[in-house]
């Protein structure tokens, strides 16, 4: 199995402190939920040693990165390394200063600002009142600043209907040229109330149909990696190369649904890296202590994780007769971890059939499926 | 009246210390560039005259040096070499040194 040399981008929880305390927060109560941070300079050192490896971008992500008051000084460290930066926030600690630093930097490619909805009452319902004032305020001054930004619409029991004025707010109103959805998953806080949360079958469909109907009206200024959108896009496919008798994609059949542990490593705020910042339970090394390349290219964790993609679905007695397996690939590692304590299983909240199962459609299909 | 100085450049291209050199599999590599995200993939006998731009070395020498390393390397590649360098320049990604 051919490797990169070294990761080509690195996520880092810079901090695990956050001023908000959202419902379905994935980090909070997660093995990534650690007690201390990683100091300015064991950051910096390890800054150093992505430049000497070459990897050409970072996610800095929490917690909520703008919590450290040493931000813009482990940024310069980003930049003086030769990399460039993006950031995951809730948007609620933006200033003018901070957003004036970004935009100086040259670096940024982009703010992800989290808003979930059209109007305080939709937003604030899981992530706490005036936050999305303070969010809005906080996307609206990266953008005077001329620093890219894009936004997270975490789809949740709340906002399913909103979804369409959310939409429009978005891309109309604030003149977002696009944005991404995903959905409240069973990781960190969200799994103490999931069923208040998480989206039922009925709730699920309801935001596929929406969904669909939106990319429809706005093409392709909504993305998804997970979530609502992204399985319309991904089971309609399935549906459709499955009714025509296509040949599956390569990787298809087997647990491949998860590239990432090819291209990416992440690091936990105490400075543990792991292969993914949801599977950080899965400890591979400590930053300044254990070589990033060494690590990369020789855990024997990473490296079954990668060979995660050679285990074919068959071997499953859930998916054995399923009439969908040629074109499946078994769904996200960490949420398969988290329902049955493994990463080598399908992920069954992304299963398309026990979706169908449980009274569960597609926008369009419904008679064919 | 002001008195123009004309600067004469040397004849050994540098790159650009800002760029970051990637390798990848099977000698390929990636030139990235952090300020624009520009990313120019190269050959192995492009990240051969790269490591060899420092400003120390002319054309024709890094030529000299890929037939000691190499067989079988065509008159041509002196060209290559050159059309590559040329691209690098223009994008930035080289440079020559001034002579003061």
């Amino acid at each position: 199995m051919r490797i990169m040399r070294s990761p080509a981008k690195v996520e880092i929880a810079i901090t695990g402190k956050c001023n908000l305390r959202c419902l379905y927060c994935a980090h909070f109560t997660s093995p990534g939920d650690v007690p201390e941070d990683l100091s300015t300079s064991e950051w910096l050192a390890f800054f150093e040693e992505l430049g000497r490896n070459a990897v050409l971008r970072v996610t800095l992500e929490g917690g909520e990165p703008f919590m450290r008051p040493d931000l813009p000084e482990l940024i310069e460290g980003i930049v003086k390394n030769r990399m460039r930066f993006e950031i995951l926030s809730n948007g609620t600690l933006i200033t003018e200063e901070l957003a004036a630093f970004l935009a100086g930097t040259r670096r940024c490619d982009f703010v992800q600002v989290s808003i979930d909805g059209s109007q305080p009452e939709t937003h604030d319902t899981c992530r706490g009142r005036g936050n999305f004032a303070r969010a809005v305020r906080g996307l609206e001054t990266l953008k005077r600043h001329g620093v890219a930004v894009t936004v997270r619409v975490t789809i949740n029991r709340s906002n399913v209907e909103d979804l369409p004025e959310v939409t429009r707010f978005l891309l109309e109103d604030l003149g977002l040229p696009r944005f991404s959805t995903n959905s409240a998953d069973y990781l960190g806080v969200c799994r103490a109330q999931a069923d208040k949360l998480r989206l039922s079958v009925a709730e699920r469909s309801r935001a596929m149909a929406l969904l669909w109907e939106l990319q429809k009206k706005y093409p392709g200024r909504l993305t998804a990696q997970s979530g609502p959108l992204f399985e319309v896009q991904d089971w309609l496919k399935i549906t459709q190369a499955r009714r025509e008798g296509w040949e599956p994609e390569q990787g298809r059949g087997y647990l491949a649904g998860c590239g990432g542990v090819f291209s990416k490593l992440a690091v936990r705020a105490d400075g543990v890296m792991t292969p993914c910042i949801h599977l950080s339970h899965i400890e591979l090394g400590r930053v300044n202590r254990d070589g990033l390349a060494e690590v990369w290219q020789h855990h024997p964790e990473l490296t079954r994780l990668r060979e995660r993609r050679r285990i074919p679905l068959s071997d499953f007695a859930s998916c054995r007769d399923c009439e969908y397996l040629r074109y499946c690939s078994g769904g996200c590692p960490a949420i398969a971890y988290t329902h049955t304590g493994w990463e080598d299983k399908p992920d069954l909240d992304g299963c398309l059939r026990r979706f169908m199962e449980q009274g569960g459609h597609l926008p369009h299909v419904r008679a064919q499926v | 009246m002001r008195k123009e100085t004309q600067l004469a450049t040397t004849d050994k291209p540098m790159a650009n210390p800002l760029i970051m050199l990637r390798e990848e599999f099977d000698d390929w590599a990636i030139l990235f560039d952090p300020d624009t995200g520009h990313a120019f993939g190269i050959n192995p006998t492009g990240v051969f005259v790269w490591k060899r731009l420092d400003g120390r070395h002319t054309i024709q020498d890094i030529f000299s040096e890929l037939q000691q390393s190499c067989e079988d390397v065509p008159g041509e590649a002196h060209h290559h070499i050159q059309a590559f360098v040329d691209s690098l320049l223009r994008n930035g990604l080289a440079g020559y040194e001034y002579q003061l």
